[in-house]
C-alpha cells in the first residue's frame, strides 16, 4: 500500500464510521446539485451501500472522500435520467419562453440588460445574493434546472447531457439558453438595480 | 456580413451557445464585431459568464453553509449500513 492516504484508507475496512466521517460532506454535495433534502438523504444511502460492495475493488490510488464522490455524481445523475424518463411530456415544459419582451420584431433589445459591476466572489458573502439565485432556479422547470445545473456545475459536455435527457445537442442549446435567459433576468429583476433604459 | 449579425436576439443565442461548444470561425468572427458594437449584447456575455461563476460559488456556498444530515436519516442510514454490512459477513 502506498504510504500517502493509509490514515484515511484505514476507514476503509470500517464502514460504521464512514458516516461519521463522510456522510454530510457526501451529503452537502448531493444537496448542492438536487437541491431535495430527502432525495440528498437517499442517495448518501445509496451511495454508502454502493461502496460497501465495491470496497474490494478501491485501489487506495484516490482518497476515500473522492473515490465516494465518483459514486454519488453517477447516482445523481441516474436519478435525474430517471426523473426524466418517469416525467409526463406535457410537464417537461410548461411554458416556452419567447423572450418577445425583451426584444424587438427585429431582434433588437428592447429592455436591455443592465451592468452587473459586482462580482459573485464580492457577492460571496452576501445571503441574499444566494437566496434569490436559488428562488430563480426553483422558478425554472425542474428539467431546465437540471439541465442547466448538470452543465455548469458537473460540467457534462452537451452531449452526455443529451444521452441524460434522450435529446439531441441542438434541443440541449436552446434549453440552456433558455435557462440563462430566464436566470439572469430574474436576476436582474430580484437582485441587480436595473439603470438601463435611460442610456439607450 | 451574415443575416444575424444586426440581431440581438439571434446573437445571444449564439453567445449562450458559445458556451457550451466551440462555434465555427466565422459566427466567432461575427459574435466579436457585433458584441464591440452593441453594449447590451457585451453585457449580456458579461451576465452569462457571471451566472456561470456563480454557480460553481454556490456550491462552496452550500458547503460552507453546512447543512448536515437531519438526526433521523442519520439514524437510518446507520442501520441501513449494518444490516447490508452483517449480509456481506
Amino acid at each position: 500500500m502506498k504510504k500517502t492516504g493509509t490514515a484515511e484508507n484505514h476507514h476503509m475496512s470500517d464502514p460504521e464510521t464512514w458516516l461519521e466521517q463522510y456522510g454530510d460532506y457526501l451529503y452537502r454535495f448531493a444537496l448542492a446539485r438536487i437541491r431535495d433534502r430527502a432525495a440528498a438523504e437517499d442517495l448518501v444511502q445509496e451511495t454508502f451501500l454502493a461502496a460497501l460492495h465495491a470496497r474490494e475493488n478501491f485501489k487506495g490510488r484516490s482518497s476515500v472522500t473522492t473515490w465516494l464522490a465518483g459514486i454519488l455524481k453517477h447516482k445523481i445523475i441516474d436519478l435525474i435520467r430517471k426523473e426524466s424518463r418517469n416525467q409526463p411530456v406535457e410537464d417537461v415544459e410548461p411554458f416556452i419562453p419567447t423572450f418577445d419582451d425583451l426584444f424587438d420584431e427585429r431582434g433588437k433589445w428592447k429592455i436591455g440588460p443592465s451592468k452587473w459591476t459586482v462580482s459573485p466572489l464580492e457577492l460571496y458573502e452576501q445571503k441574499e445574493f444566494w437566496r434569490i439565485l436559488d428562488l430563480c432556479l426553483s422558478e425554472l422547470s425542474s428539467r431546465l434546472a437540471r439541465i442547466f445545473t448538470l452543465r455548469e456545475l458537473e460540467e457534462l459536455s452537451t452531449k452526455e447531457i443529451c444521452k441524460v435527457f434522450d435529446i439531441s445537442a441542438t434541443n440541449c442549446w436552446v434549453m440552456l439558453y433558455r435557462a440563462r435567459m430566464l436566470l439572469r433576468r430574474c436576476l436582474e429583476i430580484n437582485w441587480f438595480s436595473s439603470e438601463t433604459c435611460e442610456d439607450k | 456580413m451574415h443575416h444575424w449579425m444586426g440581431n440581438c436576439k439571434k446573437v445571444t443565442q449564439m453567445v449562450s451557445e458559445s458556451l457550451d461548444r466551440k462555434l465555427p470561425l466565422h459566427q466567432r468572427l461575427g459574435i466579436r464585431i457585433h458584441l464591440f458594437m452593441c453594449k447590451f449584447c457585451s453585457r449580456y456575455r458579461k451576465q452569462l459568464l457571471i451566472l456561470r461563476e456563480a454557480m460553481h460559488l454556490q456550491e462552496r456556498y452550500v458547503k460552507d453553509t453546512s447543512p448536515t444530515l437531519r438526526p433521523e436519516a442519520r439514524e437510518r442510514i446507520r442501520r441501513f449500513l449494518i444490516e447490508n454490512l452483517n449480509k456481506l459477513k
